[in-house]
């Protein structure tokens, strides 16, 4: 059986069952930048399966630069076929093999959080190493629950970076 | 004489910004990227006025650190 944490939800259409893990969520927000009719933090269910058709949901979930947001068919023979595999699986599998030095990018969030990926390392305020991991986003707004990562609180407070 | 590439470190200064040593860069909000050679210090406070950098805001709007 595979491992859930509570708040982990799913969604489905009939077709695709889309599963929401938000502990894996940085907050990229490219799924609500892209495609707002389903994805839409501001509602209740955040995901509407009906917004948009199945082929456009799978496009953005396939954008989600964790697995914050996966999916399955619901049909099983179609997760059977090996073109299905996301790209998202294949970019793991690189960066597990390669253990070279990536180059560092910080993506700047209007009105959100600082995105990171690459190579790079975590310390608190006492120098002590922070999880490592391939992709962060840091709180910019000051009012995260999760300092110094981001958990999304900058919507609630209607942060307005302006920069 | 190439240099190798090391990891950026981040590192959370208590009660101030993000300081991050290393080469990297930011690609800002237009998408223009800032090339960092040796080290950034980054607002968490949401206060600077020079944003994403640190300009001190935060010793008038304070940081909740944990």
């Amino acid at each position: 059986m595979e491992h859930t944490e509570s708040g982990d939800r799913e969604y489905s259409n009939g077709e695709i069952t889309v599963f929401w893990r938000p502990g894996k969520c940085v907050h990229a927000t490219t799924c609500y930048r892209e495609l707002i009719e389903v994805f839409n933090p501001r509602k209740r269910p955040w995901v509407n399966m009906q917004g948009a058709p199945t082929e456009r949901i799978i496009e953005i979930i396939n954008k989600c630069p964790t697995d914050a947001l996966t999916y399955k068919w619901v049909d099983d023979v179609k997760n059977q076929q090996p073109n299905l595999k996301n790209d998202k699986i294949a970019r793991a599998l690189e960066f597990a093999n390669k253990p070279t030095v990536k180059p560092v990018t910080v993506q700047v969030m209007r009105d959100g959080p600082l995105v990171v990926q690459g190579s790079f390392k975590v310390y608190d305020a006492n120098g002590k190493e922070l999880k490592a991991m391939a992709m962060t986003s840091f709180c910019r707004c000051g009012a995260s629950n999760n300092i110094p990562f981001c958990d999304g609180y900058h919507r609630k407070i209607g942060f307005k970076s302006e920069d | 004489m190439s240099e190798e590439l090391q990891p950026v470190e981040f590192r959370v200064i208590s009660g101030g910004p993000l300081h991050a040593i290393g080469k990297f860069t930011i690609m800002d909000m237009n998408g223009k990227p800032i090339e960092i050679e040796k080290e950034a210090f980054l607002c968490r406070c949401g206060g600077s006025k020079n944003k994403p950098f640190c300009d001190g805001s935060h010793k008038t709007v304070g940081i909740k650190d944990f």
